[in-house]
């Protein structure tokens, strides 16, 4: 570590010990002006042994505590580097040093489970539902939506999950390490804008290496630190995932797609569902998508101008366009094993395959009606939809007449 | 007057058509309005300039990202009807508004967009009224500050606004592009409107009323140009903003296809662009700074501007607004994707090809970001439900397929996993992953073995070409091998398989050698098969490779014991407690050697240490436990034709009944979802699971008896039983098993937020610590507390055979033999392979003097499993007894040999997973 670099770090360190209560948001907003303070604490990261790292750790620690969002975001940018830093001495089980990367790390998972008032914090998450109105849409454009049991089952229901309260932790044990490591991720996680591009490399490193240490693609990546194989959990990787996600639309084109197959590599080793669904998810959805990789770490976002005209052709059988045709009910048999479960309010006629059907669809029908209604708090679209129904069928029928399609099914009208 | 009336009505209707842009009728109706009115010419010549220049338009549209061509002769006829109109000055001011506003287009159109400025410069855009005003009007302003917007950009400094700073440039193009853009919103929504209107009033005529209206090039570049501009400034905030103003519009037939691609784009944004920090909701204000915009751009400083009138927008009470990025990308994706899923192009004719790409595309992007968002957040389940209306696109879609078993897999949906699974291998036979995913499912929690040798031995065809994943092949087939060796009744088919396994694990281990999952399974099978000296050497690699794996610590224990070096083994079981606190699998083990090396007193405060650690585990509940009840019900009731299906094989195939090991195999982790008796901690789920159990109750006619004397659904009983079967080593009851298959399927998919302490249901982990205090008790001769830990346990699953079992144990204890018998019998009428219980049961019967009875019962007992030496000693005893020496003889010397190698709990509780 050269003398520059340790004079900077020194600054940093006896400078925020003697600053005023009252000074701490200016000097926060000051810390970006440092700019050769960050690759120095880099150094002082990955140089295990270097004197600095406890003074440096603790420090890291204070402004944590600070409270101050934008200390705790310069915190927060050197997790990746931490975590690396600290599973690779774990791999090597090494018995002295990193105790202080451990603490801070600690230290960093307790006080992100409490809330100010230092308790438990619960996160909790909305799953939003169609069925709902939002400030986006109301139900009733929806509503021939497929009555599915799952879609009456989660009717009108706004489902909430929570994740917490979580525990605190004096030590890691192999048990809780990727409980709290999971966890930092996800804080983590929770401030990528704000984080720096060497901050998203070191993340995409940190993803690459605890993929394939001690693994053949090791040599591939021509890594030639540690070389144990280091244990991980799925929801691990799901969260380095989502990270990479980000690296990887934000200007870290190379690294992140990188850091992605190397995780992907490991999950199909692992057979880790999870990390390979969201995986795959991201390798696909940025398939066709051009990614931009410029040093200023542009934001490569764009949108164009999109037709709103449908691009497809109006003479192809789409969902929508067989919505009001009726199938010919081959399998009467099936149905009626079926119709108990899926309707277990009432008693369901008998179905034959000559006459009724067309009375069992619109019983369907009338029953996704009433349901709407309950749900606007009104009873008056029963009165309404009668109509809307006709209109619809009348049009599917029209649409059959254009299509020329020869009539497969019973077209009941 | 009649003349008067019709001319109104013609009026009228020359509006409809107008708002309704059937330009092709305009000149009939003109000819007809000239015939009536003098005075009216000039509004004849201004519309019949408008429907020409309109006409040719459509003729010739414009295309995105191309410039005007310039003039044309068919437009000199356009411009003439104009002059004409403007010139003579006798319109009303409203008409004189309008043909400033046509001839302007008409400049743009021409590509003169200096005169096109002018003409605009002449009407005051900003005061023409939206209040009131038809239609057609609504639409023709948007277009004209649009058009308005695309001059400017065309003519740099040419703004006749008085400021030439870049900056109120640009911000005066934005504004004229927003402005287009809301009131474009408006005209469609008074469009929409007009045209219900019109269906409810008069008949459904047949005719261009149905006929889907589309959006020209100006009002779609109204629409679309300013978030445009303002991410290619790199000003996210406003870009989001501006999606946002334009989602928030109640929703028209017209904009529908642009809701679905704007919701997806700004779901891309909020997944790739944005964090929970540098998130707000819809119905706040932007931050002032924030991270997404492009620091080194100056962002001109938006101002508000004010339109008379705005797009109405959805509105209410408790309209859902999202709190955080996921949630919002969420909503906008599920509108998105219903939209994209009506679009799902079904016929397969070739001519329909294009259209199936282009509707196969749009849906799987939107599945794709389904996933990412859902995967965040851990919501397997429901992405499960998600991807599986994405089949209807997936035929022959390897992408959509795979994806969907994943997320059942995930979902802990294991059976339906499978089934996609073989259509995944179907569509790509050469990834080694898929047979081997399908293999880890039947080896865990369904317990298909057959299954799972065959997906096995297609990784392990696969030879070479497998890669790194040959050796996981050979990995797998090794356990399938191993489960069934274990499941076997015949000796001789145990050994057959329990060779097989052996030689496929050592096969695993040279291929992958620094795998130590391959050298672990090696050491535990030749544990199994009572080779402990070399199953030490093992598994001591195996730990060189991997120092803190759990189960190869816990095998050295079983090892050490094994050959009754008890202090180090209990040693080794602390020294994997300090790594693994809350395992409970450990303490359990750790109970065991400290009854013998420490004495009963500390294993009984290691049992009261274990309940504390199951509290601090268990009791940190979240509530999301609460909202899980009802979703527990659902999905019994969803589940119940799939587990019919599923499980029948078992009933006529013995072979694949499943077995106790198994369900300690299960990693998943599993949430409290069973009432609790009063004392413990709150359970937050009562009434609502229990129907749902019925569901399982059902296919259980015969054992419903048992469940009669108490109120827990009998279906978790077998659950436990299965589990508590682990010190058997066979097999329970089928159905059991088949009940304990079926609880593990839907106790694993509630996971997403669940204690992720052990592998254990928490409940089954209670009882179970209150049946080790028991047994402690039992051995220090303390009748009355071993019989209330007994009922602790029996409170959870009083129909449980161990709990029976330990019931039987107790009375023995009082000396009441009678009692004793009893409780036997019930343990084996529910489990009657259980051996622990047929080896006391021979016992009594030996003590009756039912010599012969006895000895069928010891003989049962030592075919379902050969190693229990305490049960060959037995069965010597009996032998003895009835005076047969010689085979009393050989029976006493197996049971020492046995003993020998026997270990303290059997390595068969350690789970076999891949």
């Amino acid at each position: 570590m050269l003398a520059m670099d340790q004079g900077v770090v020194e600054e940093w360190l006896s400078e925020y010990k003697t600053l005023p209560e009252t000074a701490v948001s200016s000097y926060a907003a000051s810390l970006k002006d440092k700019g050769s303070l960050v690759p120095a604490l880099y150094k002082v990261i990955r140089e295990n042994y270097s004197d600095l790292l406890e003074p440096v750790c603790h420090q890291l620690f204070e402004f944590y505590r600070s409270g101050e969002p934008r200390l705790q975001r310069f915190t927060l940018q050197f997790l990746p580097e931490l975590v690396w830093s600290y599973l690779s001495v774990t791999a090597c089980r090494d018995p002295h040093c990193s105790g202080c990367i451990e603490a801070l790390l600690l230290g960093i998972y307790n006080l992100e489970i409490v809330d100010k008032d230092g308790q438990s914090k619960v996160l909790s998450f909305t799953i939003p539902s169609l069925s709902k109105p939002s400030v986006y849409h109301e139900p009733s454009s929806f509503g021939s939506l497929a009555l599915t049991e799952g879609a009456l089952a989660n009717h009108g229901l706004s489902r909430v999950v929570y994740s917490g309260p979580h525990l605190q932790r004096e030590t890691f044990t192999a048990q809780n390490r990727f409980e709290v490591l999971t966890f930092l991720l996800l804080c983590y996680n929770a401030a990528l804008s704000y984080m720096t591009s060497s901050s998203l490399q070191s993340l995409c490193q940190l993803s690459s290496r605890v993929s394939i240490c001690g693994y053949p693609r090791q040599q591939l990546r021509r890594y030639k630190g540690i070389s144990a194989r280091l244990m991980v959990t799925s929801e691990f990787l799901v969260q380095l995932i989502t990270g990479i996600h980000f690296a990887l639309c934000n200007g870290e084109v190379d690294l992140g797609s990188k850091a992605l197959d190397d995780v992907l590599y490991r999950s199909q080793l692992e057979l880790f569902p999870e990390a390979l669904l969201v995986g795959n998810a991201i390798k696909s959805s940025l398939h066709g998508a051009t990614l931009k990789s410029n040093k200023e770490g542009t934001r490569s976002i764009q949108v164009e101008i999109t037709p709103t005209a449908s691009r497809i052709s109006r003479n192809a059988v789409t969902s929508l366009s067989i919505r009001g045709h009726r199938w010919k009910r081959h399998e009467s048999q099936e149905d009626s094993v079926d119709s108990p479960d899926s309707c277990p309010t009432g008693p369901i006629p008998e179905i034959s395959v000559t006459g009724v059907s067309g009375e069992r669809l619109a019983n369907g029908e009338a029953l996704r009606c009433r349901t709407e209604g309950e749900a606007l708090g009104g009873a008056t679209e029963v009165g309404v939809d009668p109509r809307g129904q006709e209109v619809r069928r009348q049009k599917s029928v029209r649409k059959h007449l254009e299509d020329g399609t020869p009539s497969a099914g019973r077209v009941q009208l | 007057m009649t003349a008067r009336k019709s001319g109104s009505r013609l009026e009228s209707e020359i509006e409809r058509c107008r708002s309704e842009t059937q330009w092709d009728k305009i000149p009939e109706l003109v000819r007809q309005l000239s015939a009536k009115l003098i005075s009216n010419d000039d509004l004849g010549e201004l519309l019949l300039g408008e429907a020409k220049l309109q006409q040719y338009l459509k003729e010739n549209p414009i295309k995105q990202g191309t410039s005007p061509r310039g003039p044309r002769p068919r437009l000199q006829e356009v411009r003439k009807h104009l002059t004409a109109a403007l010139d003579r000055g006798n319109l009303k001011p409203e008409y004189m508004q309008e043909a400033s506003l046509i001839m302007a287009k008409l400049c743009y159109v021409e590509a003169d967009y200096r005169e096109a400025l002018n003409q605009y410069g002449r009407v005051n855009l900003d005061e023409m009224q939206l209040v009131g005003a038809p239609v057609y009007r609504l639409s023709m302003i948007a277009e004209a500050y649009a058009t308005k917007g695309l001059c400017l950009e065309k003519v740099p400094m040419a703004s006749p606004s008085l400021s030439n700073r870049p900056a109120d440039r640009d911000q005066e193009i934005i504004t004229c592009y927003e402005k287009s853009g809301d009131i474009a919103l408006l005209y469609l929504q008074e469009v929409e409107k007009a045209l219900s209107a019109g269906i409810q009033n008069r008949s459904p005529k047949p005719g261009p009323v149905t006929q889907e209206q589309e959006l020209g090039y100006f009002l779609e570049t109204g629409l679309q140009r300013a978030h445009v501009i303002h991410f290619k400034n790199g000003n996210l905030t406003h870009g989001v903003g501006r999606f946002r103003e334009i989602l928030r519009a109640v929703e028209t037939r017209t904009t529908q296809n642009l809701r679905m691609t704007i919701a997806r784009q700004l779901a891309e944004i909020l997944l790739r662009g944005m964090c929970e920090q540098s998130y707000w909701n819809p119905l706040e204000d932007p931050p002032h700074h924030s991270p997404l915009d492009d620091p080194l751009r100056h962002n001109p400083h938006i101002k508000d501007y004010a339109l008379s009138r705005r797009p109405r927008i959805y509105s209410g009470e408790n309209l859902f607004c999202p709190q955080e990025n996921t949630e919002e990308a969420l909503l906008l994706l599920l509108i998105s994707e219903s939209m994209a899923n009506r679009d799902a192009v079904l016929s397969r004719i070739p001519e329909h090809n294009n259209d199936r790409i282009i509707s196969l595309q749009s849906a799987s992007l939107v599945y794709d970001l389904l996933t990412i968002a859902l995967g965040r957040r851990g919501q397997y389940e429901m992405l499960s439900e998600c991807l599986e209306r994405a089949m209807k696109f997936a035929f022959e879609e390897f992408h959509l397929w795979f994806q969907l078993a994943l997320s059942l897999m995930a979902a802990g949906k294991s059976a339906r996993a499978v089934k996609v699974l073989k259509e995944c291998i179907r569509l790509k036979p050469d990834d080694p992953t898929i047979p081997l995913l399908a293999v880890k499912l039947c080896i865990g929690n369904l317990h298909w073995l057959e299954e799972g040798e065959r997906f096995a031995k297609i990784v392990i065809d696969m030879g070479e070409k497998a890669a790194e994943f040959r050796a996981k092949g050979y990995l797998a087939i090794g356990l399938v091998y191993s489960l069934k060796a274990t499941d076997a009744s015949l000796r001789g088919m145990q050994e057959e398989y329990q060779k097989k396994a052996l030689s496929a694990f050592q096969r695993a281990q040279s291929l992958s050698p620094t795998d130590h999952l391959a050298v672990f399974y090696l050491a535990l099978q030749l544990a199994v098969s009572r080779q402990i000296p070399e199953a030490l050497g093992y598994v001591r690699q195996a730990l060189q490779l991997q120092g803190d794996d759990v189960h190869s610590l816990h095998l050295l224990a079983l090892l050490l014991s094994a050959q009754k070096h008890y202090h180090d083994g209990l040693n080794i079981i602390e020294m994997a407690l300090s790594e693994y606190p809350e395992n409970f699998i450990l303490l359990f083990t750790k109970v065991k050697l400290e009854t013998l090396c420490r004495g009963p007193e500390e294993a009984l405060l290691s049992c009261k240490r274990m309940l504390q650690i199951w509290k601090s585990c268990y009791n940190l509940t979240n509530p999301s436990d609460s909202g899980r009840g009802s979703s527990l019900l659902d999905r019994a009731v969803a589940d119940r034709r799939q587990l019919n299906a599923m499980s029948l094989p078992d009933f006529s195939d013995p072979e694949t009944a499943s077995h106790a090991s198994s369900s300690l195999s299960g990693s998943e982790p599993v949430s409290p979802i069973f009432p609790l008796p009063s004392f413990y901690p709150p359970p937050k789920t009562e009434s609502t699971q229990r129907p749902s159990s019925h569901a399982f109750c059902d296919h259980h006619a015969p054992r419903r008896r048992f469940s009669s004397a108490s109120n827990l659904p009998d279906a978790f009983f077998h659950g436990f039983d299965s589990f508590i079967g682990v010190c058997s080593v066979h097999a329970t009851s089928i159905a059991a098993s088949r009940v304990e298959q079926a609880l593990s399927e839907v106790a694993s998919s509630l996971q997403s937020s669940a204690p992720k302490q052990g592998p254990l249901h928490p409940w089954m982990t209670l009882a179970q610590i209150w049946l080790h205090a028991a047994e402690v008790y039992i051995g220090m001769g303390k009748a009355a507390e071993a019989t209330a830990c007994t009922q602790e346990a029996a409170n959870l699953f009083p129909m449980s055979h161990n709990v029976l079992f330990m019931k039987g144990q107790v009375a023995e204890l009082r000396g009441n033999v009678d009692e004793a018998k009893r409780w036997y019998e019930e343990a084996l009428s529910i489990s009657p392979t259980h051996v622990k219980t047929m080896q006391r049961m021979g016992l009594i019967l030996h003590q009756l003097q039912r010599y012969s009875l006895a000895e069928k019962f010891l003989r049962d007992a030592v075919q379902v499993n050969s190693t229990a030496h305490d049960v060959w000693n037995s069965l010597g005893e009996v032998l003895q007894a009835q005076g047969n020496d010689t085979a009393a003889t050989e029976c006493f010397l197996t049971a020492l040999e046995l003993e020998a190698s026997c270990p303290i709990l059997p390595f068969t509780i350690i789970p076999r997973s891949l």
